[in-house]
Formats: C-alpha cells, structure tokens, sequence
C-alpha cells in the first residue's frame, strides 16, 4: 500500500462508522436473558451516538439467533462477512464455541459478557463474564459453613450444567461436604415432580441450580409449593442458589415465586455505589422505572462502551490494535472500575450474593472485591492436596 | 516395528448431529477410503455395524455408547471442542483413544483414526495376553500339587518332579497348568513323568 492510500485507509477509519455485532437470542427458551443484553449494549450505543462528533460513529447490527445452534453461526459469519470484526453476544457456551471458529477465522473480536463455567481462553475473546472462581468458589467459600455441607446439585443437560456440577463435586469433596442428589434436565423440560420428590426425601441442606431457562423456573415454582406446604423447604431453610438466575429472569418465573433464594453475580441493579446510581437513572429514562437491572443489562452496556472507548482509543477496529487497547485500559463500570487481564482476556470481577426479594429485585448478603480471573482454576485451593484431580 | 493399520474399506459410525463440519468429516472418511455413518441417536452396533465410533464428546451423555463403562469393543475417537476437564473424562470413560478437535480440519481425521485403531488392537492384545497369564496364575495351585504328586510317586526332588511334568507337557505340547490338571485327574498317569 502506498502512502497516499495509507492515509485514504486511515482517514476512512477515523471518519467512517464502525459496524458492531450483537447477536443475542432475543426469543426462544432464554429470550429473556438475551432481551437484557441487548438492551443493555443499546442504551450504551444510543449514549455513544449523543456524544457522536468524535470522528468515529457506530452503527450496531443486531441479529437474534432464537437459541438456534446453526442460526449463530449463520449470523455470525453474515456478520462477519457484512464488516462487522467486533461482535458482542452468544449467552450459552454451546454458541459461544459455535461461533469462535469462525471468529478465529475472520480475525474477529468476540465479548462474551455471561457467567460460564470456565476452561477457556481464547486469544480472540473478551470475557466479561464471572468464571467459577469468581462466582462458586465464593459462593461456596460463603455458604458451606453457614448454610451446611450436603448439597443436592441440580442441572441443565449440556455443558453449563454438566461441569457447573463437576466443579461444586470436586469443590465439596475438598470441604468434607457431601454431594447428596445429582440430576439433570434438559432446558425445555417443564416435569419436575420427580425432582422435588427426591429433594424432598433427601433433604439437602441447599440446592445448586445450574438448570437454565423453562426448567429452571418450573423448578423453582414447583419449590416454592414444596415449601408452602412443608416448611422445611423454605428458602430460609433449605434454599435454592443460582449462579446465573439474575433479574432477568424473576418475573418470568413469577414474582414472589423465588423470594428468599440466592443467586450470585458481579452486579446487581440495588447495589449502592455512585456509579450504579447514575447508570440506574440513565437506564430509567431508556427503559422506565419499573425495569430491573441484571448484571446482562450491565454487562452488555459495559462490555459495548469499553469496545468502543478501545476503538476510539486505537482510531481502528483492527481486532489486534482493539485487544490491545483493553488490556491497558481501566473501564469505569457501574459495578466499579474493570480491568481485563492481558494474560487470559477475562476481567476481574467483583462478588456479591443476592437474595431476591418480592419485588423481583435482590438484597445483596456479601460481597467481595474484584478478583482476576482464573479460567483454568490452576491456583493452588485449600483442602486439595492431591496432584492428580478426579475428573468423573 | 509399527505397522500402520489399513482403514481402507472399513465402517465408521459417527454420532453426532448433522452439520457444516461432520460434512466435511464424512467428506474426508471418504477420500480416505473409510465408509461413514451419522446418527445422533445411541449406537446399536447389531443394527448398524461398525469398525470404528466417533462420538460427540461435548454433547455426549452416558447411554448413547452401549458399553458404557465396559472397554469398547471398537476404537474410538472423541470429537472435541471443550476443554472442559468433565467433557474429557467422559471421553475417557467411554473408551476414546484419541481426539479430533472440533472443528474438525481435514488433516487431523487419518492421524486420529489410525491412532485410535493402533491403540485398540494394542490394547485388545494386552488384554488377551492378561486373560492367558491370569489364568495360568490361577492353575499355580494345581502345578504345586501336581510337582508333590510326582515327587511322591517315583521318589525324586521338587526339582526333578518339575523337569518331568514339563518333559510331559511338551510331549502333549499343551501348557504346563494344563498337563498338571491332567495329571491331577488322572487322564495323564504320574508314572509317565517319571
């Protein structure tokens, strides 16, 4: 390339509108999840467009894939195909694993903003999302000499669900807890009666629910049943704590329904920080008093102001130059000011441990400050002692 | 020496759904000279017989594999994306001798298949010879009580006892187990050894 058509590049770059991906499932059995994405990686795009006249513009090209396997990645590469090199979105890890081939393929970017269950780095992702030792680790480290040690685990029927469960298994064996019910449903499946009537004979002293979507919510509706009619299923009691259950998702399960029981996240739309409180009354105006705020509201529009604060930073939505304008960066976050490590591409991620409340909203419990990610679980854990790890 | 195994000709059953990759899979096992099969479906290896399973180890679940736990009977390969220490353990426990990464590249499928096949007959033949030395080692017993007989019946040591009921095993040219079951019988008389 000649000089002259070196600068055409650049002007191009620094004047023309960057197109950027956001491929959610806005439909299908985690619609609502993906709807909190989207509206969350809008409201940061409408904010960018108002304080447009910085040269670069954006221009946000959503898809929605329905939970469709095959629909992601036909989307992804039209995406990919149509300019769009930077791409927030997927929410289960069977897409997300759908989609970074092809990424990979067209020196793409991907934000992926979702709790996951961790054993990935990905040189060509941006995780923004809590992995196990930010969110069961803790969640363990908090619960298991509070709450008791006989866990019953309870999961959705493909990878989430699957290692979520290895991990508290191996986890609890290291705690001298006991794993005392394991079962699996497949994310459509509504029939929980089994389920409850084993919970019930077994009496744990809590439930690990890794189930996602349609059979997450029967389950903890039918819970709720078991506990109005025998209290010592009450969440007080015996209660059911999520990874990744957020606001989004309370309503749809039915206010009330979920009460008590515990989730834990990076961000909950009642934490009380002045970061918070000023995104709380900008997404007021975009979505109205009544919207809740899930850590996937925050964590697209995060995910969306720190891909475009780095592509401003750098004048190019070149992948390479974009990366590595994140890992220098400091973001300020409603949940507080993030970093994204250089060495695993994950961010450090603050814990906190909600309890949902009537309202659909959640009283946060505990918290702890942000901590690096550790996808690969490779620091050294109390308890664990042995070199080689039982994996089955 | 190694001896490459040949896959020309052989069957593969695939159990996966059916997508843009597993296209390019079956395309590959073709030029290969391999005949493929996909099914997402748990593999009745009766109904559709197979030389070699590749298994879906990201989505697979215990039941779609008819041995699960028992060794399988053929070789296999996982077809892997995850790195997830659960998704390779099961692999393991279904008896995968190798991995082919998803999404599968046409230069990894000869390397996989034929790692997985060398490994199995290995692994078959280590197995007989295991069931050929357990046996023996069951039949010790029978050995000692034959080398007593002997010594008893024409007066020698444990040491000529011994020399005699392997002169009579090669005789018959059965084991050395067998021919002191034989003895222990009476189908061989003691006095023979002698």
């Amino acid at each position: 390339m000649g000089f002259f058509a070196l600068v055409v590049a650049l002007r191009f770059a620094m004047d023309g509108t960057i197109k950027i991906g956001i491929l959610f499932s806005c439909t299908g059995p985690y619609g609502s999840i993906g709807r909190d994405c989207r509206d969350g990686a809008a409201l940061a795009f409408a904010e960018a467009s108002e304080m447009a006249g910085k040269g670069i513009s954006f221009e946000p090209v959503y898809t929605d894939p329905e939970g469709e396997p095959r629909a992601y990645l036909e989307q992804a590469r039209a995406m990919l195909r149509d300019g769009c090199r930077l791409i927030i979105g997927t929410i289960t890890s069977l897409a997300r694993k759908e989609v970074i081939p092809l990424i990979e393929k067209h020196d793409g970017l991907l934000w992926y903003i979702c709790p996951y269950e961790g054993f990935e780095a990905n040189e060509s992702v941006i995780y923004t999302g809590a992995c196990p030792n930010q969110h069961l680790m803790p969640l363990f480290e908090h619960l298991l000499p509070r709450q008791g040690r006989r866990v019953y685990l309870i999961g959705a029927n493909y990878v989430w669900g699957w290692e979520m469960n290895r991990i508290a298994r191996d986890l609890l064996r290291d705690a001298g807890g006991e794993v005392v019910g394991e079962r699996y449903l497949p994310i459509e499946e509504t029939d929980v009666d089994r389920l409850i009537a084993d919970i019930r004979s077994r009496r744990p002293d809590f439930i690990l629910n890794n189930m996602i979507g349609p059979s997450s919510h029967a389950f903890l509706r039918a819970y709720k049943a078991l506990g109005d009619a025998d209290p010592a299923f009450r969440p007080e009691v015996r209660p059911v704590v999520s990874c990744d259950l957020t606001e989004a998702e309370i309503g749809e399960i039915g206010l009330g329904l979920s009460t008590g029981h515990l989730s834990a996240a990076s961000y909950f739309g009642t934490l009380a920080t002045p970061e918070n409180e000023r995104f709380r009354a900008r997404a007021t105006t975009a979505f109205g008093a009544e919207r809740r705020l899930s850590s996937f509201v925050e964590g697209a529009y995060v995910a969306a102001h720190m891909l475009m604060d780095a592509v401003r930073s750098v004048g190019t939505d070149e992948p390479s130059a974009v990366r590595e304008a994140v890992h220098t960066r400091l973001f300020e976050t409603p949940h507080g000011p993030m970093r994204i490590d250089p060495r695993t591409n994950h961010a450090a991620l603050p814990f906190h441990l909600g309890r949902i409340r009537d309202d659909g909203n959640f009283d946060i419990i505990a918290s702890r400050p942000a901590m690096a990610a550790d996808p690969y679980m490779t620091a050294p854990r109390e308890g664990s002692r042995s070199s080689l790890r039982v994996v089955s | 020496m190694t001896v490459i195994p040949d896959l020309v000709g052989l069957k593969v059953a695939i159990l996966h759904r059916l997508d843009e990759g597993i296209g390019r899979l079956v395309r590959q096992l073709g030029l290969l000279g391999l005949e493929a099969h996909v099914q997402w479906t748990p593999l009745d290896l009766e109904a559709t017989p197979a030389d070699i399973v590749l298994v879906d180890a990201d989505q697979g679940w215990s039941g779609l594999l008819p041995w699960s736990g028992e060794p399988a009977p053929v070789p296999m390969v996982a077809l892997l994306q995850s790195e997830a220490p659960g998704r390779v353990a099961w692999a393991i426990s279904e008896g995968a001798l190798s991995i082919l990464p998803k999404p599968v590249v046409p230069a990894a499928v000869y390397p996989a298949l034929v790692l997985a096949v060398a490994a199995h007959a290995r692994a078959v033949e280590a197995a007989a010879r295991m069931e050929r030395l357990e046996e023996r080692l069951r039949m010790r017993p029978l050995v000692h009580a034959a080398v007593r007989s002997i010594e008893m019946a024409v007066h020698c040591d444990e040491e000529a006892a011994y020399a005699a009921l392997r002169r009579a095993a090669m005789k018959r040219r059965i084991t050395i187990e067998q021919t002191a079951a034989e003895m222990l019988a009476g189908v061989i008389p003691l006095s023979e050894a002698g």
